[in-house]
């Protein structure tokens, strides 16, 4: 496995930092300008302003009109980033209470903060577990939090930021470096797998202290993808197995759902979990003994359940895929030794069918990231939605070009993040030494 | 069933037939084999061996006729087979090691899930098994950082893993680089001398010659000779056997 056969680097950090920017943030010509094309765009999108005048001598110096040249002067000239800045705290979590606390509408920003700590320390602790030590890491953390420290603004709001980029560095070094770590490994890892599953319900809790109708921007967009994907998993993987099976009406019924999701867009499926439920659910309904009426029933809820029947038909069909790539062999050397069908499954099949298909799986669940824009049509407000929100303001009237731009950043960001994970993963697995 | 100089048929076959949908692969086979006995099967391509030592632990159903493995019936009860396959190992020509498993985890796997035993007692005997075939220091890597040749002893280990009263080979050296085939070879000659009941199809004749207590010829899914390697290398009765054994020697 390349992971194991990777020398280790002696160099002293730093020295590893220089050559590490070098060939990742200024290989070419090309990838420099948008090195610093991005550092400056932050540093605007900070700030607000220019105190100190270096991006003004950006912006007056001549860009060919070629390419992106006409953008990057747009950037750093004709935009007035200021709407971003002013709205940041709209951006993330929209009218979650709230950014002006009254005696009657406490401030319930807590909540959030308790869950960024919460996923700093164990992404910190499950990197130092997983991972030898790498910049990369750190430096793939750091541009996350860039969107967070947008918060800054007011001293407290620094130092919260700040604190969590501690605790990730913290909960790293700790899980990487603890004495014994190399003897407890295995325990450790299932003890850590155990604290984001715990961490998952604990989050879920402290989100649902607050009514979803006033979850908004990229906190919806982000709990929606994140529930998504943990519900249609597995959700997929047993459509999968359903659509292989030899039982003719499971596999009958697990085909016909997976062709008919299909064949309808995921908007339409939205479009009919608002029409729909309410006249399917009568008012009075009671769903295990909880009353859950038909007009009431949470709208966030029912896009995270269209989202997740929606994308499971799809990852059904790329784990089948997967399926039939796992040679017949394996198959019949787990039954010569007397495995069980279920546990065939568990050891043999499944693991190499879902490792053969990370790319695309992940490619899905990128795609399922994006597609959570489409909850608009259910009267939701995600991140795409407050870039249209915010520039209907008197004062940032006809700065949707910077409105977009910077949610557009925002996507991206998270969105290449998921696909460099894949690929890390990928290589950790060792799925190209076959 | 106890034959006359004491020993005992662990495998027995009464005109077992299987049909691959028109085809017939295997058109009555009958044969016993007494527990330490070593058998080879060869023939031509075709003939049917992987089909019949497949049906011996029921990777193929067997269409019509009897097959009892240690006393217990081939049919479609489940209990039946479970036990069946936990006390017959087999060896494949691909190895069909799990690629994604350590060699460790390749031979306990099924110690702790079929046999239920302990992590700690089953890595104590992955690694027994290591030491037997001869690459103790291989544990924790990964089969495709190991050799052809090594990933087959590794595949040998796991099937003993399960101490098995019967191995199946089929063609176990066949994906083999030729320097390779000789530390397989080497790894099954000791273990017919340990006396398990082991049935192989290869056309490694020297070897074939060495171990086998019987061998049997295969042509159009029949038994057409059978009997001991010096009776085939002296002296065989039949014209496909004569031809087969001047084609490949
Ligand atoms: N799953 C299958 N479906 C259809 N036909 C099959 C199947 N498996 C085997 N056969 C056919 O049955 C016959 C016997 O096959 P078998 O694999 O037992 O031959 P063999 O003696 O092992 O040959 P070889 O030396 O090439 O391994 C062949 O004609 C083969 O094409
Ligand atoms: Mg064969």
């Amino acid at each position: 496995m390349a992971v194991q056969t990777r020398p280790i680097s002696t160099s002293p950090v730093t020295t590893r930092a220089v050559r590490w920017t070098r060939e990742n943030l200024f290989s070419s010509i090309p990838n420099s300008a948008v090195t610093v094309a991005a550092l400056a765009l932050l540093y605007l999108v900070l700030f607000g302003s220019d105190p100190v005048g270096q991006a003004g001598a950006l912006a007056t110096f001549d860009w060919p009109d070629l390419l992106g040249g006409g953008l990057i002067k747009f950037v750093f000239d004709g935009a007035d980033w200021s709407v971003v800045h002013a709205n940041r705290r709209l951006y993330f979590l929209f009218r979650f209470p709230t950014a002006t606390p009254t005696a009657a509408n406490p401030d319930e920003t807590w909540r959030i903060w308790v869950i960024l700590y919460m996923l700093s320390g164990l992404a910190g602790a499950s990197a130092g577990l997983w991972t030898r030590i790498d910049l990369k890491v750190a430096v793939v953390f750091l541009l996350l939090m860039v969107p967070v420290s947008l918060f800054i603004g007011a001293g407290a709001v620094l130092l919260l930021t700040g604190g969590a980029v501690a605790m990730f560095a913290a909960s790293y070094v700790a899980a990487h470096f603890a004495p014994g770590i190399k003897t407890y490994l295995a325990v450790a890892k299932n003890v850590a797998i155990g604290a984001w599953i715990v961490a998952f319900f604990v989050a879920w809790t402290l989100l649902n202290g607050v009514d979803s109708r006033l979850w908004g921007g990229l906190l919806l967009t982000l709990f929606l993808t994140v529930v998504g994907i943990i519900a249609s998993f597995p959700l997929g993987v047993l459509l999968a197995l359903g659509r292989a099976s030899t039982f003719p009406v499971i596999k009958g019924f697990c085909t016909a759902y997976i062709e008919l999701i299909r064949a309808v867009p995921l908007i339409t499926i939205l479009f009919m979990a608002l029409v729909f439920v309410p006249l399917m659910l009568e008012p009075d309904r009671r769903i295990v003994g909880l009353p859950i009426t038909g007009v009431d029933f949470d709208l966030v809820a029912r896009a995270t359940i269209a989202i997740t029947l929606f994308s499971a038909a799809y990852i059904a069909e790329n784990v089948r895929g997967g399926l039939q790539s796992v040679p017949r062999g394996q198959m019949e050397a787990a039954e010569a030794l007397g495995l069980s069908t279920s546990r065939i499954l568990a050891f043999i099949v499944l693991p190499q069918a879902i490792r053969a298909v990370i790319p695309s799986l992940v490619g899905q669940f990128i795609s399922l990231f994006k597609d959570t824009s489409l909850v608009f049509i259910m009267g939701l407000t995600d991140l795409l939605e407050v870039a249209g929100i915010v520039t209907s303001q008197p004062g940032f009237f006809g700065r949707q070009a910077e409105s977009l731009l910077f949610v557009a950043l925002i996507y991206w960001i998270i969105a290449f993040s998921m696909s460099r994970a894949s690929q890390r993963l990928e290589r950790t697995l060792g799925v190209g030494d076959r | 069933m106890t034959a006359a100089d004491g020993t005992r048929d662990i495998i027995i076959c009464e005109g077992v037939k299987k049909w691959f949908g028109d085809f017939q692969a295997l058109r009555g086979i009958t044969t016993t084999v007494a527990e330490g006995e070593v058998v080879v099967i060869f023939g031509p391509s075709g003939s049917g061996k992987s089909t019949f030592i497949r049906t011996l632990n029921r990777l193929e159903e067997h269409d019509e006729g009897r097959i009892v493995i240690d006393g217990v019936e081939l049919n479609n009860n489940l209990r039946n087979l479970e036990k069946v396959r936990s006390e017959v190992g087999m060896v494949f020509q691909q190895f069909n090691l799990f690629p994604h498993l350590t060699v460790r985890r390749n031979i306990t796997l099924a110690l702790t899930h079929v046999r239920h035993k302990r992590k700690s007692e089953a890595d104590a005997l992955a690694e027994q098994l290591l030491d037997r075939v001869g690459i103790p220091e291989q544990v924790d890597k990964y089969p495709a950082q190991l050799s052809g040749g090594q990933q087959q002893r590794v595949a040998i280990a796991r099937a003993l893993a399960m101490q098995p009263k019967i191995m199946l080979f089929d063609e176990p050296t066949s994906a083999l680089d030729p320097e390779m085939i000789k530390e397989v070879l080497d790894v099954m000659t000791q273990l017919a001398h340990e006396g398990i009941t082991m049935i192989v199809v290869t056309h490694e004749m020297g070897f074939a010659r060495e171990v086998a207590d019987r061998f049997l010829f295969f042509d159009y899914g029949l038994i057409v000779e059978e009997g001991t390697p010096e009776h085939f290398f002296e002296n065989p009765q039949e014209e496909r056997t004569k031809l087969f054994l001047s084609q490949i020697l």
